[in-house]
Parts: structure tokens; C-alpha cells; sequence
């Protein structure tokens, strides 16, 4: 294997992945139509689509959880359908919804997993006392998991995540349904794991916001194919949807659409949001223009498009 | 996998099951309530129509085997249940755990349950109807109670197979499947009063030959010659098939996706 193969925490090339569905009449749903993607290790990868794009069967492939029809995918530079059991112990996963048995209480959870990966006698304890304190889970110990909250199992699911100190983690939507507190705590953590652990962080989200302040690469993904992916930055420029200049203006002129660079105009809130092509450039000549017509600028606030805007663009 | 991973991945499960047993609010029915029910009832029945104490002994057997069959079978089939019921089957396949350590880790529950209900109901059947299923000796006792075990583990694992395949459509195997193993197995009669075809059937099933050695012992003629090697050796072969049914029932659910909806 070459020394950029091993760079990479997952290599994954044209990955196919059809399911079929009932006895008389076979239903079959394409998942995934030749997905490739490369994650470098420590990084932290965004996957981000619509409903029903392929984002969790991508991740449950990688995650020795599928198989899939086609392609190839090694992940840590083992493959995910011929060494899964080498590789299992070296990843982990946690999903948004989470579920683990009923009647088990919180400390009971964690420790079976850890067995499962090795751990015994004092190790064992040591372990699942630090992720329990890791994740303020301390006061809940002792509580069966039917009776935590939202939050609560969340934190036990990562808990579980982390059992076995992976090199990988997959996080499946892992802020779903939590409190913003509790989101932005969640968060931070992620990045912490990846800046005091180099953990390689694979996450679906619907939460552009999320995978703005997280990712250091996104992949949009749509119908089964990956569509676009880089930096946030550079998808925002790669779409090519410009930069927003919002105003506040007494009147309103009829022209602000025709101006040179001004690709779309449209109000809310009292604002009117114009996406130039180029803000630097447009800004000046939109100034001098309003000046002219005698338009006065109440408020005016340059941004750059939201990755929702692009999501949006790309999920179109 | 190293030995004592292999281990220690079994005894994840046993802690588990156990754990999970104790919180069941079924638990004392299924460990005292029905068992004794079973033997009570089945012990004033043969009171009632006047049999031998041979005779007594054997619809007595049958009562024991069923209980403990029942009971440890229904601890293999957990699991893979207690992951379907609770919709965790993905984070327990991600884990480093193959379907050896689900299943001999829930058996080692089923027979700790088995023996305290072997135990309990030995105690009720000496007491109340002047029935010892150590007359014939440990030796025998043990090698009866072990053909339980074995044919709960068949079962069990089968159970698990097809709940893999089907989903929580086939959790009625989990009770129902045992049953028809008991009756076909001359549960409490001897399998030649069954008609010919069904007897095939029961010749084909390893607690037939367990329940046959046992009952030598009170008095009633072995119907099969070496029962308890052929009983063995029927066991081994359905063991190791029910075991490779499993993988491929999960090896198929990873392909189709099932692993992954039994989490949804």
C-alpha cells in the first residue's frame, strides 16, 4: 500500500449499493450509484444531504455494517467487507438516535461494550468511570437507560462511542433532537476529540451550522452520488452563489436588480437582500449608485452565503 | 481473536443476559410460576387417573424437560431478541463480537436458569409425588439434564437464525418453535405411539434419544439402541448447522440492510 493510502482513514471508490424489497413484487432502491471518497486521517469529514440521499448506508458501509454491492472501500487501510473484524475493534460509532437495552443502567451499558473490547478487572472500571465523568454522566450511573432523557442518551451513546478509544468514529446526526446547550457542548467535545486525540471524525448532519464550525471538509451528497465536496469555504465559492449585501434603504428603488454584479434581489424583514457576485467590488459601485438617486442607506451588512443556502442550491 | 478476548466477549453477554433476566418482570414466572404449575398440575393429573409410579415418572420426565427446555431456550433466543426489542442490533454487530459469544453466552444464563428449575422441581417432585430424578444417579440425572441443554441451544440458535432473517415477524418462533420440537420428541409418551410418518419426524430430533436413556432407568424399555451416543452425535451435527445458519442469517442481513432496520 503506498504512503498516501495510508495517510487516509477511509478510500473509497465507485461504492454501489441497491436495496431490494419484497416477495411478489421486488422493489429495488438504488442507495448508493458509485460513490468515491477519501478522508485523510485527524481530519473531520462532513457528510451532509437531503432525506434519503445514501448518507447513513454510506456510513454503515464504512462502518463494516452493510455490505456493498459494488466498489471498493478500505477504511484505515483495512477493507470493510474481507477484515471487518480487525477492523471493528478500531472503529466506533454513535447515532442520534440511540438505543441500547431498556432495563441496562448507564454504567452497566458502557461496561458491556468495553468487555466486548477487551476490558476487564481494573481497566475495565477505570474506563467506564473516566467516560462516565467525561460525559457528566456521574449522578445517572446507576439509572436504567428507559428512563434518561434525550440528552442523557446521547451522552451515554458517545460514551459507548468512545469504549473503545477508536481511531475512527463515525457520528450519525449526533446533535439530533438535543437542547442547544447540550449541542453546543457536544460539539466542542467533537472538535476536542479530534485536537487531543487526532481521532478521524466522520459526521452526518442536518445542521449546517454544525458542519460549518466542525468540518474541515464537507461532502454533499444527493440521490446517491456525491455531488460536490471541500472546505465550506470553497463550496460556497464553488457554487458560485456570491455574497449577500443586505440594506436598508428610504425608498426603495425599482433599479437594484439591474445593477451590473447584482444577481437577485428579494426582501425580508424590512431588508432588502441583494447576492452580488463579487462584494469587494460590488459594494462601492451599489454606495455610489443609491447616492446618486438620492436612496437613503438606513443599515447595511455584508455576509457571506450560509452553507444552507448551498446545501439548498445542490439538493435543488 | 485471543482466547481471552474470546472469553471475555461471552462473558459480556452472560453479565448482560443475567442482568437483563433479573429486570424481568416475567422472570419469576418463567423461573417458579409455570415450571411449578407445570409439575403440579401434571403430578395431580397422574394421581388422578391412578398411574404406576413408573408411569407417573415418566409423564414426570417429560414435565422436567419441558420446563427446563423451555426456560433455557428462550435465554438463547434473547440473544438476539433483547437487541431487537430494544432496536440496538447495529451497535452490537459494530462491536467485535461474533454470533459464538451471543450464543454461548446467553446458554451459560439458560443453564444457570435450567438447573435452579432442575433443582426446584426435583425437590417438588420427590416431596409431593414420591418422584427422584436422582434414583437412576447423577450420572444419569446429569447426562438427561445436559440433552436438555443441548437441544435448547439447537433450538435457540435457530430461533435467533430466523429472527436475523425475518425480523420481528419471526419472534413467535421463539415460543412456538420449541413446542413442536417437545411434541414430536415424546414428551409425555413414548414415540412409538405416534403414526409412522410423525415418528420419522421424532427420530430426527436428539431429546427423543435423551428423554429415551432417562426413562430406561424407570422401567420402561430404551425404544433406540445407544440412545444417549446417538443422542450426542445428533446433537453435534444440529449444533454446528444451527451455528452456521446464524452467520449466514446475519452475514444476509448485513447484505439486505435488515441489521440496520431491526435498529430503526
Amino acid at each position: 500500500m503506498s504512503p498516501a493510502a495510508v495517510a487516509l482513514a477511509i478510500d473509497a471508490h465507485e461504492v454501489t449499493k441497491t436495496f431490494r424489497s419484497g416477495w411478489l413484487r421486488r422493489r429495488e432502491t438504488a442507495a448508493l450509484r458509485g460513490v468515491s471518497l477519501t478522508v485523510e486521517r485527524g481530519a473531520i469529514f462532513g457528510l451532509l444531504g437531503p432525506n434519503g440521499a445514501g448518507k447513513t448506508t454510506l456510513l454503515s458501509i464504512l462502518a463494516t455494517l452493510l455490505v456493498p454491492d459494488g466498489g471498493v472501500a478500505r477504511v484505515l487501510g483495512l477493507d470493510v467487507v474481507r477484515d471487518t473484524s480487525a477492523l471493528r475493534r478500531r472503529l466506533n460509532m454513535a447515532s442520534g438516535r440511540p438505543s441500547f437495552l431498556w432495563s441496562l443502567r448507564v454504567e452497566e451499558i458502557v461496561a458491556f461494550y468495553a468487555r466486548l473490547y477487551g476490558l476487564s478487572g481494573a481497566r475495565l472500571r477505570r474506563r467506564v468511570d473516566a467516560l462516565i465523568e467525561q460525559y457528566e454522566l456521574g449522578p445517572h450511573r446507576r439509572v436504567p437507560y428507559s428512563e434518561l432523557s434525550t440528552g442523557l442518551k446521547q451522552r451515554v451513546a458517545l460514551a459507548k462511542a468512545l469504549v473503545n478509544d477508536p481511531e475512527l468514529l463515525f457520528l450519525d446526526e449526533p446533535t439530533l433532537g438535543l437542547d442547544p446547550d447540550v449541542s453546543v457542548r457536544v460539539r466542542r467535545h467533537i472538535a476536542e476529540l479530534r485536537r487531543e486525540h487526532g481521532m478521524t471524525i466522520v459526521l452526518t448532519t442536518h445542521y449546517m451550522r454544525e458542519a460549518d464550525e466542525l468540518c474541515d471538509e464537507i461532502g454533499f451528497i444527493k440521490s446517491g452520488r456525491i455531488l460536490a465536496r471541500g472546505t465550506p469555504d470553497a463550496l460556497k465559492r464553488q457554487i458560485g452563489l456570491g455574497d449577500v449585501v443586505a440594506l436598508k434603504l428610504e425608498p426603495r428603488p425599482a433599479w437594484l436588480g439591474e445593477v451590473p454584479g447584482v444577481l437577485r434581489c428579494a426582501e425580508a424583514d424590512g431588508w432588502i437582500e441583494c447576492t452580488v457576485d463579487d462584494a469587494d467590488k460590488r459594494v462601492p459601485e451599489l454606495l455610489r449608485a443609491l447616492l446618486a438617486d438620492g436612496v437613503e442607506i438606513r443599515n447595511l451588512q455584508v455576509r457571506e452565503p450560509e452553507l444552507e443556502e448551498v446545501f439548498v442550491e445542490l439538493a435543488r | 481473536m485471543s482466547l481471552r478476548a474470546e472469553l471475555l466477549a461471552a462473558w459480556a453477554v452472560v453479565v448482560r443476559n443475567a442482568l437483563m433476566g433479573m429486570r424481568n418482570v416475567f422472570f419469576f414466572f418463567e423461573l417458579l410460576f409455570w415450571p411449578i404449575v407445570g409439575v403440579l398440575s401434571i403430578g395431580l393429573m397422574t394421581r388422578f387417573l391412578g398411574l404406576t409410579p413408573e408411569q407417573a415418572a415418566f409423564v414426570l420426565v417429560g414435565t422436567l424437560a419441558l420446563s427446563v427446555i423451555n426456560v433455557c431456550q428462550l435465554e438463547v433466543a434473547y440473544a438476539m431478541l433483547l437487541d431487537v426489542w430494544s432496536k440496538s442490533v447495529k451497535h452490537q454487530f459494530m462491536a467485535p463480537i461474533g454470533v459464538r459469544h451471543l450464543t454461548v453466552g446467553a446458554w451459560l444464563v439458560g443453564m444457570l436458569r435450567g438447573l435452579v428449575i432442575f433443582v426446584l422441581l426435583s425437590a417438588l417432585g420427590a416431596w409431593a409425588f414420591d418422584f427422584h430424578v436422582l434414583a437412576p444417579g447423577l450420572g444419569a440425572a446429569a447426562v438427561f439434564l445436559f440433552g436438555c441443554f443441548l437441544t435448547s441451544w439447537i433450538v435457540g440458535v435457530a430461533v435467533c437464525a430466523l429472527i436475523t432473517l425475518f425480523g420481528s415477524r419471526a419472534e413467535a418462533f421463539a415460543w412456538a418453535s420449541v413446542n413442536l420440537v417437545l411434541v414430536l420428541a415424546g414428551i409425555y409418551y413414548p414415540v412409538s405411539v405416534l403414526p409412522p410418518s410423525v415418528a420419522v419426524l421424532a427420530r430426527a430430533i436428539p431429546l427423543t434419544y435423551f428423554l429415551d436413556a432417562y426413562r430406561a432407568h424407570f422401567g420402561f424399555p430404551a425404544e433406540f439402541p445407544a440412545p444417549i451416543a446417538t443422542g450426542l452425535a445428533m446433537s453435534a451435527v444440529y449444533a454446528v448447522l444451527a451455528h452456521w445458519a446464524f452467520r449466514a442469517a446475519v452475514e444476509r442481513a448485513r447484505r439486505t440492510g435488515l441489521l440496520l432496520k431491526m435498529s430503526e
